[in-house]
């Protein structure tokens, strides 16, 4: 009984520590004032309407949304059949694989950044938006591989096995079977993908180059000097563009059903 | 259908590609900072002048460096602004050419402090700035750079990390204000790190201060002048300090890639870019202070930037070898004493 | 378990290959760089980084702070995925919405949002003044705790979402039993749940202590550079002093403290297992 009452008034402080912090963003977004403030000063449109004016931030977004998806969508693409190897395989190098491809995850971003600049971009003269892309798929690819490694880890593998001595081929087994199974955890997997890719900023520091700036990274350059509440309005606008995401899957994919 | 969409598309890419290969293109590395403001005053009216594309690559000083040292053996950039150390970096590094200034028609009506600010003929000033403190006149008087230390305000100050741009020019002319003005800093560092803990904090984004002392946490930090405009915007006495002992600034240069394919339209974009008509535009949109001494602004605008001959000379300026030779020690000194 | 191992090849190699080239093999590259000196391969740049007191203390600084973080963390995740994971689904799904919306805001926008919070006259201090807890207003921003709230903001979304995924396909009866078993709550948590949903532990832990590691701006702004971490080592070692060398060593510090951690992790959560 204490347990029932306890357990939403535990989750309603946590939600509200995560986010505290967004809603002091979304105030001050409306807010008429020139700085971030709590309760906001006034009410005004102003700094959202600052945000369309500023062009760069037009380029950046889509530059950073086709990473973003594009990156995640490859991850997903090397990603999901790595992980199904490793849980359904017995694979000589499971681990070694596992170990690779989850390496993104532990090196520092601004190593990242550098190691790839001077060792793989100038040396095989990779444009800028291919080198962005490419090193966007390898820092989502750990999320890709682990989040769906998980959901893998415990769908009983009998179901695809009896599905495959019911005469159906598999790949068949894999389309029809496993994959309705884990849609949940590759939502889970595109959403951390995504979120990771879309703020990512050391490593896309180092490998932006002339004309071509992810959205992070210019709005970082343009808070170097001014924080105005024009970025909460533009963080704001994002993050409600994300809800919008999130609600459309839940839409289409039944995602509470199955993360 | 599908396929005239396909080959409809293909033949705008194709035609897209023979429209690029016959114009030129001048790759252009700048501070990320007012770029719309720069795209009305500077790049846009220099496409039309030259009929030719101006790609720019933004970003801090130090990573356009790094980037540019990579990109050593292809140079990617054809010119770059930095700043004043940074470019002697850049020369030491092998990375820039002498700038022939006599293709510069508006060279001579450059300040002389801009003219060769390192003394090397490799880089030519386009703007600079004072740093002074900003402060709130009615809890505090500024007339030291000492009074920053002193009890009764020490904790409502915030100090520039020494890794910002700010940083160095303040403690030096902090030292001078203790009267310990080595060019190793100690004297400086050490009697911030005496304060540290009541020291409010060691900024690394100019950014946060408006909103530090709007929630009225700081009342006093270094600043440079560039970024003084928003403090104007809040509903709060604050002053632009006069020191006894002067104020200290930097000044950022033009540098011209080595190997860079497009010298001719770089050097006309440099001098375009220091033209009368493009600085005195730039001044009056806040965004640069004129290093071409034609420019005249307004009293208001005046306020707002750095201006003038006698401000230019009056600059305590760090030179850049000092600089260059000394960060890494500074840096040591600055962990040890105030980031321990 | 199939064994086919040319197919199980065929669908992990394309990831791993690409991996190791695009990621790995760079990287292997420039942490070499820290083992190179004026006479061949030396681990001098190593014993050097750590005779220096300032390294040492900011090191384990570092090991500490990230080491909270991912316990609290880990504490706060299990309650509160435990929660979500026992709503009803429309609300489940509403509730992981509200858990993962701060991961898409910007990082530098949130440590400004909590210096409106946890300044002097932020809603902490108001609130504190206001039941009379303190007197006058509290130093909170600009210390180890600003960092310690803004750094476990950042990054107790990943654990939740890990946890809520471990959770979910952990056999529902599997508690259930445990009770009726009579082992108490700790019993259940420790021996049933923790090597059921190890997985989520290992990946959320893993996740939130590399993350606070590797953060560079929560330190550098809540901390007001008087919280001095590896990180912030790094940066300027890279973007001050040039020095690449000095860089990797601090590099390859962090990455083993990361593989260490999740080494830990992996231990922790399947010794119970054996049992």
């Amino acid at each position: 009984m204490i347990q029932r009452l306890f357990a939403p008034f535990a989750l309603f402080l946590v939600i509200g520590f995560l986010i505290g912090p967004f809603l002091i963003i979304v105030a001050a977004s409306f807010s008429a004032g020139e700085t971030l403030a709590f309760p906001p000063q006034g009410f005004s449109l102003r700094w959202i309407a600052k945000v369309f004016t500023v062009e760069s931030f037009r380029d950046s977004f889509a530059t950073s949304m086709m990473l973003a998806i594009g990156g995640t969508f490859c991850a997903l693409v090397l990603g999901i059949p790595a992980a199904y190897a490793m849980s359904r395989y017995k694979l000589p190098l499971s681990e070694t694989v596992r170990t690779i491809v989850s390496a993104p995850v532990i090196v520092p971003g601004i190593i990242v950044g550098l190691a790839l600049l001077r060792y793989f971009v100038v040396p095989f003269g990779i444009g800028i938006t291919p080198a962005l892309f490419l090193a966007h798929t390898a820092l989502v690819l750990p999320y890709a591989v682990r989040v769906v490694s998980a959901s893998l880890a415990n769908l009983r593998s009998d179901i695809e096995e009896a599905a495959v001595l019911l005469g159906s081929s598999r790949l068949g087994a894999f389309f029809r079977v496993v994959l309705p199974n884990i849609r949940g955890g590759i939502l889970s997997a595109f959403i951390l993908g995504f979120v990771t890719s879309f703020n990512q900023v050391p490593v896309s520091l180092f490998l932006s180059g002339p004309g071509v700036r992810t959205l992070p990274i210019d709005m970082i350059a343009y808070m170097e000097i001014v924080f105005d509440p024009s970025v909460a309005a533009l963080s704001s606008l994002l993050a409600f563009m994300s809800i919008g995401i999130v609600f459309l899957a839940e839409r289409f994919l039944g995602f509470s059903r199955y993360v | 259908m599908k396929k005239v969409i396909l080959a409809s598309g293909v033949a705008l890419m194709l035609g897209m590609g023979a429209a690029h290969a016959q114009e030129k293109t001048l790759t252009i590395s700048v501070y990320a900072f007012a770029q719309d403001e720069f795209k009305k005053i500077v790049y846009d009216p220099f496409e039309k002048l030259c009929s030719c594309k101006l790609v720019v690559e933004t970003g801090n000083s130090v990573e356009r460096l790094a980037k540019m040292e990579a990109n050593k053996a292809n140079p990617v950039v054809d010119m770059a602004v930095v700043s004043m150390a940074d470019a002697l970096a850049a020369t030491r590094s092998d990375l820039i050419e002498k700038i022939d200034t006599s293709k510069l028609s508006n060279f001579d009506k450059l300040y002389d402090i801009a003219k060769d600010p390192n003394g090397d003929g490799m880089s030519v000033g386009y703007t600079f700035y004072a740093t002074s403190i900003a402060y709130r006149t009615d809890k505090m008087k500024i007339e030291s750079w000492a009074d920053l230390l002193k009890p009764e305000y020490v904790e409502h100050v915030a100090f520039p990390n020494v890794t910002t741009n700010q940083g160095p020019p303040a403690l030096y002319m902090l030292g001078q204000a203790l009267g310990k003005d080595s060019p190793d800093l100690k004297g400086a560092i050490e009697a911030l790190g005496e304060k540290k803990d009541e020291i409010v904090t060691f900024y690394v984004k100019s950014s946060q201060l408006v909103q530090l002392m709007q929630q009225e946490e700081i009342w006093a930090a270094p600043i440079g002048r560039f970024s003084w405009a928003p403090f104007t915007k809040l509903d709060l006495p604050i002053g632009w300090a006069t020191p006894k002992e002067g104020q200290t600034g930097g000044m950022n240069v033009m540098v011209l890639a080595k190997g860079s394919k497009n010298q001719e339209l770089a050097l006309q974009f440099m001098d375009f870019w220091l033209s009368t008509e493009v600085q005195a535009k730039l001044a009056e949109a806040l965004v640069d202070s004129p290093a071409n001494k034609e420019v005249k602004v307004s009293d208001q605008v005046a306020n707002n930037i750095t201006y003038g001959q006698e401000t230019a000379e009056s600059l305590k300026l760090i030179p850049s070898d000092v600089a260059l030779d000394n960060r890494n020690a500074w840096l040591s000194e600055w962990n040890a004493k105030v980031g321990q | 378990m199939f064994h086919n191992r040319a197919e199980a090849m065929a669908l992990a190699l394309p990831a791993a290959v690409f991996a190791a080239a695009v990621f790995l093999l760079p990287v292997i590259l420039l942490l070499a760089e820290g083992f190179k000196s004026a006479e061949g391969w030396s681990a001098a740049a190593y014993t050097g980084f750590f005779s220096e007191p300032i390294n040492q203390t900011v090191f384990w600084r570092t090991l500490r702070l990230g080491a909270i973080v991912t316990v609290v963390s880990a504490v706060i995740g299990y309650a509160a995925a435990f929660a979500i994971v026992n709503l009803k689904p429309g609300t489940k799904g509403r509730m992981i919405g509200l858990v993962i919306l701060p991961l898409m805001i910007s990082p530098v926008a949130r440590t400004y949002a909590w210096i409106v919070i946890l300044g002097r006259t932020g809603i902490v201090n108001q609130a504190l003044q206001g039941l009379g807890l303190t007197d006058g207003p509290l130093r909170i921003l600009f210390t180890e705790t600003a960092v310690f709230i803004g750094l476990l903001q950042l990054f107790l979304p990943l654990m939740i979402i890990s946890l809520i995924s471990a959770l979910e396909n952990m056999p529902r009866d599997a508690v259930p039993a445990a009770r009726v078993l009579g082992a108490n709550w700790f019993q259940v948590f420790w021996k049933v749940i923790l090597p059921l949903t190890k997985e989520g532990v290992v990946i959320g832990g893993t996740l939130v202590f590399t993350g606070s590691l590797t953060a560079y701006i929560t330190p550098a702004i809540l901390g007001g550079s008087k919280v001095l971490m590896l990180e912030t080592l790094l940066y300027q070692q890279v973007s001050v002093a040039n020095d690449f060398v000095s860089a990797s060593v601090i590099a390859l510090i962090l990455i083993v403290m990361s593989f260490a951690a999740n080494l830990l992790l992996k231990r922790v959560a399947t010794a119970r297992n054996n049992r």
